[in-house]
């Protein structure tokens, strides 16, 4: 009795040691996470949109973010957008609630600033003020609408989606068109040597292009990847001659990775999963804002 | 006892004649899962090696604390800490490395090469001694997996790391993780054939 005794009392001793020691820990990194989190993504935007290692970002280009959210209620559903109402600290988010049918519920302001809204707790805290009282509000996903001198250049899309073993976490570029420019994948686990190649460029590169008609569509094959095209996915040749041989490549299918088959499955359906929905749901956000005049800032 | 080992012999100890993978057969899912680079190999071994050394120090500061009863959970508790914190760190500070690195760590937790150079060493020894064992065992860890990673990098995707040597792939097998166990066995009768040559020629002396 006394052993237990004892052989309890230490391992919770020594279990709130360690706990101590990781608690500790975790608040003096915590921030620093978030923050290199943050700037990874902002690099993986940019460079997304082409202005990878170091090149300069012109002040015409401006991205506003549109969190979509949805709200559950007692007895219907309905999904709601914070959209930017403008850039600066004063100008807010407007609040959106659309209906399964893609018609307006209601629009109002919502004091929540630029910094806050960064913050996904102050931002939920927010839409759940936002939202009616008995509606439970659930974080979807967020989207860039990047912008030139105020015309619209290209939307970046945050997803997420089942691949080999875990979910892979992509944000995927694409034109007002919606033909894809490229993807990046922020998150990933799988296999080293395997699925882990969903990382490398040449694979990355086989969707850049794509027009929307070929991604909705878009199938992976199981052959070999043809030479030339391997050459100018890894960029071994002129750039003139790579999209000439992108335009020959750009309504054909994915060739998988090798040993890799389910990863590359995953990762096509995954971006034609993520791009055909977007191109629903920003027609039904267009829509509704036009037609009610709205004023965002994109 | 260890007392009058020094700290080269320690270390030399736990790359070649206590090898963890080859000689030790320890922790060999990291070996067949993951030895499919050698970028790879150095990274895991890069993790293993810290949380080796520090899990190792840790325990011998606390040897005389520990109850022994429950000295494994006290030593899962320990690596599982350490693995925490540099997860932690190395996502704050490093973020660079932390991309690279990052899947590797949180891998550490389980491996049995850690808890048993706690149990058989680390518990028995000084802290120096097992700073030393610790550095031993983390590069004889390192190098194991960069030697396996290296051939089946090169037969696999016929490449060292990352760049295009073969100009072909020789063999795909070489990547998939059961191919990793016919090149630790090999690997492993071949450490153990140097050996024995080793020991013969000197005896021959």
């Amino acid at each position: 009795m006394k052993d237990i005794l004892t052989i309890v009392i230490r391992l919770t001793v020594s279990c709130l040691l360690a706990a101590t020691v990781m608690g500790v820990c975790l608040i003096f990194t915590s921030n620093a996470k978030k923050h290199n989190e943050h700037v990874k993504e902002q690099k993986v935007m940019y460079s997304l949109l082409g202005y990878s290692g170091g090149a300069t970002i012109p002040d015409s280009l401006a991205m506003h973010e549109v969190y979509r959210y949805v709200l559950t209620g007692p007895s219907k559903q309905s999904i709601a957008y914070l959209v930017p109402q403008g850039h600066g600290e004063e100008k807010g988010f407007l609040f959106v609630n659309i209906n399964l049918d893609g018609e307006l519920i209601e629009a109002k302001p919502v004091s929540l600033t630029e910094a806050q809204s960064l913050d996904p707790e102050s931002r939920n805290k927010a839409m759940l003020g936002a939202a009616d009282t008995g509606y439970d509000v659930q974080f979807a996903d967020k989207t860039f609408v990047v912008t030139d001198n105020g015309q619209r250049i290209a939307y970046l899309l945050g997803g997420k989606f089942q691949g080999f073993k875990t979910f892979i976490n992509v944000m995927v570029a694409v034109e007002p068109n919606f033909s894809l420019i490229g993807f990046e994948v922020l998150e990933h686990e799988e296999d080293p040597g395997l699925g882990a190649e969903i990382e490398q460029e040449y694979f990355k590169n086989q969707f850049k292009g794509k027009p929307f008609a070929a991604l909705k569509e878009i199938d992976v094959v199981k052959a070999p990847i043809p030479e030339e095209y391997l050459k100018a996915l890894n960029g071994k040749i002129s750039e003139k001659d790579v999209l000439k041989v992108r335009e020959q490549y750009k309504d054909g299918d994915i060739y998988a990775l090798t040993g890799a088959t389910i990863s590359t499955r995953a990762v096509a359906n995954g971006v034609k999963g993520i791009v055909r929905k977007f191109a629903y749901r920003v027609e039904v956000l267009d829509k509704v804002l036009t037609e009610q005049q709205l004023a965002v800032s994109f | 006892m260890a007392n009058d080992k020094s700290s080269m012999q320690l270390i030399s100890r736990g790359i070649l004649s206590e090898n963890p993978i080859f000689k030790l057969a320890l922790s060999m899912c990291p070996a067949v899962g993951i030895s499919t680079t050698v970028m790879n190999g150095v990274l895991l071994g890069i993790a293993v090696l810290f949380v080796q050394v520090f899990s190792s120090v840790t325990i011998s500061i606390f040897k005389n604390m520990i109850h022994p009863r429950i000295r494994i959970p006290t030593y899962t508790l320990t690596i599982a800490t350490w693995v925490t914190v540099i997860d932690l760190v190395l996502a704050a500070y490093m973020p660079e490395a932390y991309a690279k690195m990052g899947i590797f760590v949180k891998l550490i937790v389980a491996f049995a090469i850690i808890t048993m150079r706690l149990e058989m060493f680390a518990c028995k020894e000084s802290v120096s001694d097992s700073f030393w064992d610790g550095l031993g065992m983390g590069l004889g860890f390192m190098v194991g997996m960069v030697v396996i990673g290296f051939f089946r990098e090169l037969l696999g995707s016929g490449m060292i790391l990352g760049h295009d040597v073969l100009g072909f792939k020789p063999l795909l097998f070489f990547i998939l993780p059961s191919a990793g166990f016919f090149v630790v066995g090999l690997m492993m009768a071949f450490f153990n054939w140097i050996e024995i040559y080793y020991k013969r020629s000197k005896g021959l002396k």
